[in-house]
């Protein structure tokens, strides 16, 4: 509770600068007579958002499963190559070029393919998502699990004890941090993989029900999607947020950012 | 009978053809059993290298390392080892990284509790256990350090200029500390540093180092009583013996 006040305390500029966003916003649409299929205001998205909630709730639903999905299913196989690549010099000869070089593509343009080939259902959303997230955690994971320093190194060759047993005390330990920065990443590149497939083809969710609504003219409810699609990433990046500071409490980086 | 450790022409050149970087040796170096010997010489002589051979840690291009008669040829395990930078983790606390040492030897924590407080003690870190290592300042680390290192009680103890990093008057607290605890324990030590003072403050006897590749100009052993304390630091034939190596490396250039 203490850490609560402090933090709206130390956080009371940036609700400042909103409250006064959305009240700026809300009286120049009058002012200088913004019409409403343009920009509509803040007061009048919440007022036909609400009574478009049911749909509003159920679609976001429907992104979130695409999306915690397709994360999960990348944060698993990033972190398996990660691991297979940084342990094996073969691998790191021919998977890391190739896995560097696709980097370079943007993801997203497969996605009418995806559409093309696998239908309007849950799995081509699932797949676009797999794959804005997996170059992220896949190369972050390569980088986290090779820079561990000559010393500690030399110093576990010294004990004698098995590769696993060094792998569980130092080698991962130590690749968290880096590991993280992946996944936060990851986690901000992973809505937005969604919301483009849904866009592309799709009969559910919110990216469907942004490009629907904006098509028959209603920006209102459309900034009401993106409202929800807003708050949607920001409990995945949060969930992630939070799941460094559990496992990884004594990362330096982030206690000076706390101080 | 033979060395504890015996060194035999030991040499290493580090790539192949234009690469080519020839960084220590041949050398052959005997120590005793229990004795402590720094080795000493300019930055880059190779003083590293010939550490991480004796280890088992690095293979040598020609040459060998015996232990008691026995061949090095992989890591070395039944030995402790420190460096200019630390080998503490930063997710574990002072104990946990002493435990550590423990844990991956596959030894019994719960057997080793009361020596980890006693070597805490003695190095005056009993109250920073439960501190992580970005609570300490450096001489701090470098103490909880030593005593990961020591706490398995190895027979060798190897010691890359473990107070590199440090401040002079820290360096100096810190001597007094290691030199207490391994009259104690009396371990073989090698000690790897470019401090003349210090050598000739902690050491049995001091094996000078010359310019890369680093080949042995000469040993000295260093006649003073343990433990050598502010008085003998002042005595004559302290500073006899800090000239005389001075005299040596100047006579290289490097000072
Ligand atoms: N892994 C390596 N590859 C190539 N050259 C190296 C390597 N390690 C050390 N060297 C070279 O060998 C020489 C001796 O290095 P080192 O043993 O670290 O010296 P010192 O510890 O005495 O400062 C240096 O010139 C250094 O650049
Ligand atoms: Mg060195």
């Amino acid at each position: 509770m203490k850490k609560f006040i402090k933090w709206i305390a130390s956080g009371w500029m940036l609700i400042l600068f909103f409250v006064g966003f959305f009240l700026f916003w809300e009286y120049s649409i009058p002012l200088f007579d913004i019409p409403r299929y343009i920009l509509p205001s803040p007061s009048e998205i919440v007022l036909k958002g609400s009574a478009d909630l049911d749909k509003l709730v159920y679609y976001t639903g429907v992104t979130a499963l695409e999306t915690v999905l397709g994360y999960i299913i990348a944060l698993i196989l990033g972190v398996g190559f990660g691991i297979a690549i940084s342990f094996s010099s073969i691998l790191r000869r021919t998977l890391y070029p190739f896995f560097v070089s696709i980097e370079m593509t943007p993801k997203i343009a497969f996605a009418p393919l995806f559409i093309s080939w696998f239908g309007f259902g849950l799995m081509p959303k699932v797949i676009i998502v797999v794959l804005v997230c997996f170059f992220p955690i896949v190369l972050n994971a390569i980088l986290a699990f090779n820079s561990l320093s000559n010393e500690l190194t030399l110093f576990y060759q010294s004990t004698g004890a098995s590769r696993l047993k060094t792998f569980f005390s130092i080698r991962l330990p130590a690749a968290l941090p880096q590991c993280f920065v992946g996944f936060k990443y990851a986690a901000i590149n992973a809505t937005v993989g969604a919301t483009i497939a849904e866009f592309i083809g799709s009969d559910k969710g919110l990216g469907f029900y942004i490009s629907i609504v904006t098509g028959n003219m209603r920006p209102d409810l459309a900034f009401a999607g993106i409202f929800f699609l807003t708050v949607l990433g920001l409990t995945i990046f949060g969930f992630v947020t939070m799941m460094e500071k559990i496992l990884i409490p004594w990362h330096i980086s982030m206690k000076r950012i706390n101080k | 009978m033979k060395n504890f450790i015996e060194v035999t022409e030991l040499k290493k050149v580090f790539g192949n053809g234009e690469d080519e970087v020839h960084a220590f040796g041949p050398a052959t170096i005997n120590i005793n059993s229990g004795e402590f010997v720094s080795v000493l010489g300019p930055s880059g002589c190779g003083k590293s290298t010939l550490m991480l051979m004796v280890a088992g840690l690095l293979d040598s291009t020609s040459g060998k390392v015996e232990f008691e008669n026995k061949v090095v040829n992989g890591p070395k395990t039944d030995i402790g080892i420190m460096f200019q930078d630390n080998t503490l983790v930063p997710w574990r606390t002072v104990r946990g990284n002493i435990e550590l040492q423990l844990e991956l030897r596959g030894l019994n924590l719960k057997d080793y509790q009361e020596k980890i407080n006693n070597i805490l003690k003695s190095v005056n870190l009993d109250d920073f256990a439960d501190r992580f290592p970005n609570e300490l300042s450096g001489g701090m680390q470098q103490r909880a350090a030593f005593c990961q290192a020591m706490i398995h009680d190895p027979k060798i103890i190897l010691l890359d200029e473990p107070l590199g990093k440090l401040d002079a008057m820290t360096r100096e607290k810190i001597r007094a500390d290691f030199q207490k605890l391994w009259m104690v324990k009396k371990p073989t030590v090698i000690f790897v540093t470019h401090s003349i003072e210090e050598a000739v403050q902690l050491s049995n006897r001091v094996i000078l180092i010359t310019p890369r590749p680093g080949k042995i100009d000469r040993e000295i052993k260093i006649d003073l009583p343990y433990p050598r304390d502010l008085q003998i630091k002042r005595s004559a034939k302290f500073t006899e013996y800090v000239n005389s190596i001075q005299e040596v490396f100047h006579k290289y250039g490097v000072i």
